[in-house]
């Protein structure tokens, strides 16, 4: 049976998030500099070479958070939707605000690829709200 | 017997509709609600970006830069390799000599960069213990980069010399990324080689050592005058000193390699023949 279109819709920009959080996982195991400016504001290298890119302690990229969080949004979002898909979604908009945070404020420079995840989870947020009124 | 009459049916009162929230009020209100937060992100940004501090008169820069590259030998022991990262790796080319023929150290960065305006403190310690720079003037990094205003010297129309080395400074760009200088076909080839990514700064010692990158983070001189990190770089057991001095010493070491140990006054101290066996 074909998903609602707004079920699709997320569906497939959990997807490309996983795209996402990939590429960036292997930029960083590859040791390679990321298809983006690196100097200015907007500056990928700066920021995916920053402590804040792996998680504390440890030398796992932070992107690789991303890839678990959209790989269980593609999965929740092949539900109908309701709570759990706002719930979610809450979740990832809460660390997106951090990682935010962490541009901003502590770097003072963005990474073009992290805006881009954050926005697609900024979208399913948006859908899972919109989805329940 | 009566048919019990059915009541009437009791007419319901008409409810008046209520108009209900329109679905895009709750969306739109998630997407105002970050763009709230960002721009206060943005605000606190703002307000703690330190001011790019005025450049020294040149009085004042000669104080300063006679202090730095006048760090009694004891600093140097004292701090060894301190906080500095190794990021130096042994290279194999055409050992790669400067114009007058003496082994040759390339520099190339540029002044908006962060990076390079925290390694041009330990370059020029470690430069100074071999020969000498006049016109060196001081700067700082880009206002809209990582770690900004980030206080330095600039290499652009300074001038180095040396009885056993050759400097050569590429500033690719200034402070608002406006081009300055252009690195020469066989330099931009030794870079490419050694650094295919093209990072920067780049330092090529004649073709035996290269690094990219800064060896220590630029944050640890964020918001501090030249004349206070200057001060600090007397004390080893500072946090400039032991990145500063601690990159110096790398960097002597690796000069060393390529000048065969002269001058003995610098190269023979035990702590630069330690890490000169780190370098390999």
């Amino acid at each position: 049976m074909a998903l609602p279109r707004a079920q699709a819709a997320a569906v497939l920009i959990s997807v490309a998030g996983i795209g996402i959080s990939i590429y960036l996982t292997a930029v960083h195991f590859a040791g390679v500099v990321a298809a983006c400016p690196a100097s200015g504001a907007i500056n990928c290298e700066a920021v995916l070479a920053s402590p804040y890119a792996v998680l504390a302690g440890s030398s796992v990229p932070t992107s690789d958070l991303g890839i678990a969080w959209f790989a269980v949004s593609a999965a929740v979002w092949t539900r109908p939707s309701g709570w759990v898909q706002v719930a979610w979604s809450a979740v990832g908009l809460v660390g997106v605000l951090g990682l935010v945070f962490v541009e901003i404020v502590l770097l003072g420079v963005i990474c073009l690829w992290c805006t881009a995840a954050h926005a697609l989870v900024l979208a399913l947020m948006v859908i899972a709200v919109a989805a329940r009124t | 017997m009566t048919a019990k009459r059915a009541a009437p049916a009791r007419k319901q009162p008409m409810r008046k509709p209520v108009a209900g929230t329109p679905a895009w009020v709750a969306p739109s209100a998630v997407v105002a609600g970050v763009a709230l937060l960002v721009a206060t992100f943005l605000i606190i940004r703002w307000y703690l970006t330190p001011a790019p501090p005025p450049p020294l008169s040149s009085d004042t820069t000669t104080v300063v830069v006679t202090q730095i590259t006048t760090l009694p030998v004891s600093e140097f022991d004292s701090v060894g390799q301190g906080t500095a990262n190794n990021l130096l790796k042994p290279v194999s080319g055409t050992p790669m000599t400067g114009v007058t023929g003496k082994p040759e150290v390339l520099y190339i960065g540029a002044e908006f960069c962060p990076y390079c305006a925290a390694q041009r403190w330990a370059l020029i310690v470690a430069l100074s213990r071999f020969g000498s720079f006049t016109g060196l003037k001081t700067t700082s990094s880009s206002s809209s980069d990582i770690f900004p205003n980030t206080p330095t010297f600039t290499f652009h129309a300074a001038t180095y010399t040396s009885q056993y080395i050759d400097f050569r400074a590429v500033e690719t760009s200034d402070r608002d990324q406006k081009p300055l200088e252009t690195p020469t076909a066989a330099e931009q080839q030794v870079w490419t080689k050694y650094d295919p990514a093209g990072s920067i700064p780049f330092v090529d010692f004649g073709n035996r050592y290269a690094f990219s990158g800064a060896t220590f983070s630029p944050d640890l001189l964020g918001g501090a005058s030249w004349q206070a990190i200057a001060d600090e770089l007397r004390d080893p057991k500072s946090a400039q000193a032991l990145a500063i001095v601690g990159s110096a010493n790398l960097i002597t070491a690796a000069i060393c390699k390529m000048t065969s140990d002269q001058p003995a006054t610098v190269c023979s101290s035990s702590t630069i023949q330690d890490l000169e066996k780190k370098l390999g």
